[in-house]
């Protein structure tokens, strides 16, 4: 599937940093529809190892800002074709996914979600609490008498669940057979810049196996983001918290949809080995570690059996951990920065792997052409420093 | 295949009989028994499928790692998934069923998938059926193949109490090593907790029982365990994860315990590791340590004819073991060239003489015979490469290595190195108060297990301020205990790495080739390591096939990252109680009686309006505002935050936190309060009073009121201003009571002068009610004569009475959130979180007459300077509905303005009083100015609403001002 | 669970505390330019290592400073915001 390159070049015309899921993709499109094919992907552990094998791979667009809508909306419309480009099965199921409503606040949310959705053409809607019992029918809607009950929920027809290892495969593959080379256990060490008309200006990396020079860095690397940025002399909003998930045991398949419920810190879906796969909120502070704690999955467990009692004898698999980068909008950080030629995908936060494909294709065209895309131009470096912050954080809105 | 007579140190219970059935058929056990060992004691060979090609399976390891021997047990009306029969007891009457098979375990039709095998290699699933349109087919075949047990959706929650323990060693498993480990920490002084997760101490001291010396040994140790004062020994445990700072999880049968250690010791031995070759997942092959399992603890002897496969002392003690109990060995099969000292001195056992021994051997084929069962063992000898040795058996006993137990080592961020001289990892680097001992040592001779225990037990100890630490235990001398390479390709391949997924040799190539070459892209790749037993069995001749292929040594290689859970948890374990705390005011009892219908409020819960008999909701909401409007009424608003802030400084307090100004305040009197966040953001208000020179009293929104007051007493930290912070939100219970008749009801019960001189409006004043000292304060929320009174919650209900008494000549009435809701939307009054989200700027919320931009200081004052010479993005305005819409139009409905989105309806209802719909809009300023919003309430039908000016209800504000009319 | 150190209730677990981010000086906000503004009031210094934080202990109410290694979650000492002139 890949070709392992025994060593570095002098100079590719584009250093991708992170060989995850966003990397490899940027890399794929840079090849495929930019032509541009001298392209090295420097990963310091190994291919998908990051959050692209660590999230819980749902894929959704229904978002709350136009322009989180529109940039999802375009990343699901890609994932549709995904496995034919690639020739490869990534399992892509469409599932439907309810976002369970606990307050009237919270049903006001789903509302405005399903309302700006609608505007863009994205299927969501905003069904009662009787809608979610049919659809699920084994859920205890009044979440066994100790959380306060489901009123209803967003339904996002289109959400979906996909296998997450596949994904960064299958654009690994697609672009190590367009010439680009991945090389995996190379760590950036820094990144070499010099003083230009514009500021600085990026001329090569570093590695622990060598220097390349190079005039074009993108830096994709969800979790590690800060300390590449300080290489180039940057600083972000970008913090990093820990978020947990976990797995049961493979049991037979009875839950089609994926849930998700905000005010019990819950998501949860069922994978195609049969195994649910669950998630909740982020860890309280910041570490840049993926250890596990023990009151995750106490929390999570218990919240999950206020959804679904009957799970008492189903048993937890394993747990393990990302780290997320966290921006104070809750959206992204992309495109072009102060520094020339060092372009940034990051600031994911929880929710980087749905936006793969669309990441891939607006990156690689902000790289090739030094231009940002205009469906990332809300999510810009500089926005913080005008004030101008996305609205996506608006629905987490406190609920009274 | 037999019950052998009763044994000493059995397990089983003979006395009593157990009646179950297995796949539809009776069996009997005694109590004690396995479902494997029962099921094996009845002849059963077949006791399960695998996951994906449905081979049949027998018992591996017998010891909670056997994948493939998967139940569904049902027992009454309670079905429960996914038990493993290797280590479940029996139970009298239940049902038992081999999961993911389809017609039975005996003739699983599952099994032809088994037929395609050949092409079903991994990563098959990848590279097929992802059209469009033919995978959703194709998944809806794969998932009624997939998942093992199956859920009882109608089950009930159980729920398990937590336990907690705290002590000073905490050893993880009580084989020789933990044991000794124990009693020499324990002698030295410190509290003890032994733990293992079998049924009974002593590990494998217990089982490997061929030398009667070392049994006895055990014995003594497990009663001077059991015996001394300062030893807890907690059977059937297992601990599933180490978590930070000693913190262990601990699963019973009944529950979780979470033990706080000051030092862990890590005793879990090691687990046998298979050999890989065709056929070696056939029912009657099987770990050498899974057979002297079966026959020391249940006397049932798996096989009538074995061959031993070993290259390590313990296959020996394997064959003795199987003499004893009456098996007959028809040889020994050593990998190895020389056989090491150990092995060789067990060898001139008596009991062995005759049983012949071959040495260099490669194992070439298993076949299986009539039943499924393993029936011959076909080999080679380095000697004799060119001849193919073929036995007939039932039995072929597995000891050629083990993969050290560390898992917990692994999680607690052990640094491990490999070892060559002992082919395994042995940890280099332990964290502070964490020790090893035993085979997770690397430490395989009994006594060179106990002597490492007394080792660790000595070092934990004296880490912890117990006697004198000791030096470590040499590993120099000891016969390897595992093979480098158990791993013999065959042409047909079937040689399983990794039983849990049907994982073979040729699939790990594949994929190596394919460029998954490292440990981590393996797995994720193969999904090797990734079932039940998370690679017990697998990973680390998974990791010996990948060196050899990359050529290299393992030292370049590292195992896969270790994760909790050692072995699978319950739910209902890990979710204990599942307690989720509730507020509730005091007098939430009397809102019961009056009727209400809660609703959640942050951690509250609250009447959102009274039922009345007869009246609908909207109808029973519109009749206690105009009780408020007409009369008076009453609701509790107890759920606030209440804080005091005393001090010289709490004035200039208030003046940073909030964006008016309260030094200046004049005591007796109260103001509204507006916070932001350091971008602007509006995240609360209150009403704030002066009680005295240097006392305040003020409130905070219910939902912010714990964190809010934390951070006051943050920010109070960070400027060095000393300012009392009292938090009296559970102190003092709260009421509003308001309307027009609402001071001469209150007159009626208190000695205050409450006439409009001597409490004007926002005045604060301290005085009895119904003879209760009390709070008071003239609101204005909802927009009429209106007095807040703050009494102290032990006195909450009989003040309550007392209002609602004397308000029943006036007519008063409870009223709920609801009714307050529209009252204060008449009066144009937002409410945070819902009129503002969580990126509204003060200046969007047109409230400029609560922000004193002149002060020196206020949290957020500096951004909404900068923000001010930014564009502003939205506006917060009142808008008026044409009549008849009310109703359609909802909050959240979205303002398009040239077809895109330009706002949104942030409130909205039908006014009672005014009789239209009235409702307030976060909306961009020039479209506000337009004086027209149009609100999308359908696919495509709009609504025009006028924009006018707040309050829609008395502009001027008399009625709460004097409370006279308008 | 992770053990924290308050300096006035001692060593406890970290479900009692809530974190109150890195302590983070103000600018002058009478000398600052609108765009350094926004830089301290929304960049963070994200790289992993040794920071001074807030942490509160919840059920007493005490605001302390810890200095906590982000990279490990290794906490090197704890003590008030005002103890022997720190911070």
């Amino acid at each position: 599937m890949f070709t392992v390159p025994d060593r570095l070049k002098p100079t590719y015309d584009v250093v991708i940093i992170g060989a995850g899921g966003h990397g490899l993709a940027a890399a794929y499109y840079l090849a495929r529809d930019h032509g541009i094919h001298n392209v090295a992907v420097l990963e310091r552990g190994y291919i998908g190892g990051g959050n692209t094998g660590r999230n819980t791979t749902i894929i959704r667009s229904n978002y709350l800002t136009p322009e989180g809508v529109k940039f999802y909306d375009e990343s699901v419309r890609l994932w549709q074709d995904l496995a034919q480009d690639f020739d490869l099965n990534l399992f892509y199921s469409t599932r439907g996914h309810f976002t369970l409503a606990h307050t009237d606040a919270s049903m006001r949310t789903m509302r405005w979600r399903a309302e700006v959705n609608k505007h863009y053409g994205v299927d969501s809607e905003v069904v009662d609490a009787q809608e979610v019992q049919r659809a699920v029918p084994m859920m205890d809607i009044r979440c066994g008498g100790h959380s306060p009950p489901v009123l209803g929920a967003l339904y996002h027809a289109p959400g979906a669940i996909a296998r997450h290892d596949a994904v960064a495969w299958g654009y690994g593959r697609g672009a190590d057979r367009r010439g680009v080379e991945i090389h995996q256990n190379t760590e950036v060490l820094s990144i070499d810049t010099e003083e230009c008309e514009s500021g600085r200006a990026v001329v090569g990396v570093t590695t622990n196996r060598g220097r390349i020079s190079t005039r074009k860095v993108l830096c994709a690397v969800a979790g590690s983001t800060p300390g590449m940025l300080k290489m180039v002399g940057l600083s972000s909003p970008i913090y990093i918290h820990p978020l947990q998930a976990m797995v049961s045991e493979p049991v037979k398949p009875w839950l089609d949809p994926v849930i998700v419920s905000g005010s019990l810190h819950v998501y949860v879906s069922q994978s195609a080995r049969g195994e649910l796969v669950m998630g909740a909120s982020l860890d309280p502070y910041e570490l840049h570690s993926t250890r596990s704690t023990l009151d995750f999955v106490e929390s999570l467990s218990a919240h999950m059996l206020e959804l679904f009692p009957f799970l008492s004898d189903v048993r937890v698999m394993r747990q393990w951990a990302g780290m997320a980068d966290m921006t104070p909008d809750f959206s992204p950080i992309m495109g072009l920065t102060p520094v020339a030629g060092f372009y940034i995908d990051a600031g994911w936060g929880t929710w980087g792997f749905k936006a793969t494909p669309v990441c891939g294709k607006t990156m690689s065209h902000t790289v090739a052409t030094n231009r940002t895309h205009p469906l990332i131009d809300a999510f810009g470096y500089d926005r913080f420093s005008r004030f101008e912050l996305t609205g996506e954080k608006g629905a987490a809105s406190v609920g009274h | 295949m037999k019950r052998l007579p009763a044994r000493p140190g059995e397990w089983i219970r003979r006395d009593e009989v157990v009646r179950f059935t297995f796949e539809g058929q009776a069996r009997l056990g005694f109590a004690g028994d396995t479902i494997t060992s029962a099921l094996l004691a009845a002849g059963d060979a077949i006791l399960g499928r695998s996951f994906k090609y449905h081979r049949p399976r027998g018992p591996l390891s017998a010891a909670n790692h056997d994948a493939n021997l998967v139940m569904q047990v049902d027992l009454g009306d309670r079905t429960t998934p996914n038990v493993r029969a290797d280590v479940a007891r029996i139970q009298a009457g239940a049902v038992v069923h081999a999961v993911n098979t389809h017609g039975g375990v005996r003739s699983d039709r599952g099994a032809l998938t088994g037929f395609f095998a050949p092409f079903l290699p991994v990563g098959f699933y990848y590279k097929a059926f992802h059209g469009k349109r033919l995978f959703p087919l194709w998944e809806r075949v794969f998932r009624s193949m997939t998942g093992l047990g199956r859920v009882d959706l109608a089950a009930p929650q159980r729920t398990t109490p937590k336990r907690y323990d705290f002590v000073d060693v905490l050893v993880v498993g009580a084989g020789p090593s933990g044991l000794s480990a124990a009693l020499t920490a324990a002698l030295a002084g410190a509290s003890v907790l032994l733990i293992d997760e079998n049924m009974q101490l002593g590990g494998s001291g217990q089982y490997v029982r061929h030398s009667p010396d070392r049994v006895e040994r055990i014995n003594r140790l497990v009663d001077a365990a059991n015996s001394h004062p300062r030893i807890r020994t907690l059977c059937d445990a297992v601990a599933v994860g180490y978590y930070a700072d000693h913190w262990v999880a601990v699963d019973t049968p009944r529950s979780l315990v979470k033990v706080r250690a000051r030092s862990v010791i890590v005793a879990q031995g090691g687990f046998e590791q298979p050999v890989v070759f065709r056929g070696n997942d056939l029912p009657g092959v099987m770990l050498a340590g899974a057979a002297q399992r079966l026959l020391a603890r249940y006397a049932v002897a798996p096989a009538s004819r074995v061959v031993i496969l070993t290259a390590n002392e313990h296959g020996y003690a394997a064959a003795l073991d199987a003499i004893d109990a009456g098996i007959h060995v028809e040889a020994i099969l050593d990998l190895r060239a020389t056989p090491g000292p150990a092995s060789r001195e067990l060898a001139s056992d008596p009991r062995l003489v005759g049983v012949h021994l071959a040495t260099g051997v490669q194992p070439y084929e298993a076949s299986s015979g009539a039943g499924g069962r393993v029936a011959s063992l076909a080999f080679r000898t380095a000697a004799a490469p060119g001849r193919l040795h073929k036995i007939a058996i039932d039995g072929v006993w597995m000891s050629v290595g083990f993969a050290p137990a560390q898992s917990l080592l692994h999680q607690a961020g052990t640094v491990m190195r490999y070892e060559r001289s002992i082919e395994q990892f042995l940890p280099q680097t332990l964290p502070k108060g964490l020790f090893a001992c035993g085979k997770a040592n690397g430490r395989y001779g009994f006594d060179a297990r106990l002597a490492d225990g007394e080792r660790a037990g000595a070092q934990a100890a004296a880490g912890l301020g117990f006697g004198a630490d000791v030096a470590p235990v040499s590993i120099a001398g000891e016969e390897c205990p595992s093979h480098e390479y158990p791993i013999f390709p065959h042409p047909k391949g079937k040689e399983f790495v990794d039983f849990d997924e049907d994982i073979q040799i040729r699939d790990y190539e594949n994929a190596v080739q394919e460029g998954f070459d490292s440990s981590e892209l393996l797995k994720r790749y193969t999904t090797s390591g990734m079932g039940p037993s998370q690679g017990k069995h697998s990973n680390m001749n998974a990791l010996r096939i990948l060196a050899r292929i990359r050529g290299e040594g393992l030292e370049q290689h590292a195992l896969t990252t270790a994760r909790p859970m050692f072995h699978p948890v319950l739910m209902s374990h890990l979710a204990g109680r599942g307690f989720q705390p509730e507020r509730r005011t005091p007098i939430d009892a009397e809102h019961t009686t009056l009727g209400a219908v809660w609703m959640p409020a942050g951690n509250w819960r609250r009447p959102e309006y009274y039922a009345v008999e007869g009246k609908s909701r909207s109808e029973a909401i519109a009749a206690e505002l105009r009780s408020v409007r007409t009369g008076v009424g009453l609701i509790d608003v107890g759920t606030l935050g209440k804080v005091e802030a005393h001090g010289p400084c709490a004035g200039e307090f208030l003046d940073r936190v909030y964006t008016g100004r309260f030094s200046n305040l004049k005591v007796g009197m109260t103001r509204y309060g507006l916070m932001l966040d350091e971008a602007g953001v509006v995240i609360d208000d209150g009403v704030i009073g002066r009680l005295r020179a240097e006392s305040f009293y003020f409130t905070t929104t219910t939902g912010n009121s714990g964190t809010l007051f934390r951070e006051f007493g943050r920010l109070a930290t960070t400027w060095r201003l000393p300012v009392g912070l009292v938090n009296l939100t559970g102190h003092y219970a709260a009421f509003n009571l308001a309307g027009p008749k609402s001071r001469e009801m209150l007159r009626s019960l208190t000695t205050l002068d409450v006439s409009e001189d001597a409490f004007p409006y926002l005045a604060l004043r301290e005085g009895a009610v119904a003879g209760v000292p009390c709070r008071l304060m003239r609101v204005g929320f909802v927009g009429e004569l209106g007095f807040e009174l703050h009494v102290p919650a032990d006195y909450a209900v009989t003040v309550w009475r007392a209002l609602l008494q004397a308000g029943r000549a006036h007519g008063i009435r409870p009223f709920g959130v609801e009714a307050q809701r529209l009252l204060r939307l008449e009066k144009g009054h937002m409410i945070i979180g819902q009129d503002t989200d969580a990126t509204t700027t003060a200046l969007e919320i047109n409230a400029p007459w609560a922000i004193k931009m002149d002060k020196p200081f206020f949290i957020g004052q500096r951004s909404l300077q900068a923000l001010a010479r930014t564009p502003r993005h939205l506006s917060l305005v009142g808008f008026r509905l044409p009549p008849g819409t009310a109703g359609r139009v909802k909050e959240a409905h979205l303002v398009i303005h040239d077809g895109e989105i330009s706002g949104r309806v942030t409130s909205v209802g039908h006014s009672p009083t005014l009789e239209y719909g009235i409702g307030l809009a976060l909306v961009d300023p020039k479209v506000a100015d337009s004086g027209l919003l149009s609100i999308r309430v359908g696919r495509t039908e709009m609504v025009e609403a006028a924009v006018t000016a707040l309050p829609f209800y008395d502009p001027d504000s008399q009625r709460q001002r004097s409370g006279s009319s308008p | 669970m992770k053990i924290l150190v308050c300096p006035i209730n001692g060593p406890r677990s970290i479900s009692e505390f809530a974190y109150g981010g890195e302590i983070r000086p103000m600018p002058d906000p009478a000398t600052t330019s609108d765009g350094d503004w926004a830089r301290y009031v929304f960049n963070r210094s994200g790289v992993a290592g040794v920071k001074l934080e807030w942490w509160c202990h919840t059920a007493s109410g005490v605001w302390f400073v810890a200095e906590r290694d982000t990279a490990t979650d290794t906490v090197l000492q704890t003590y008030l915001y005002d103890a022997a002139g720190r911070s």
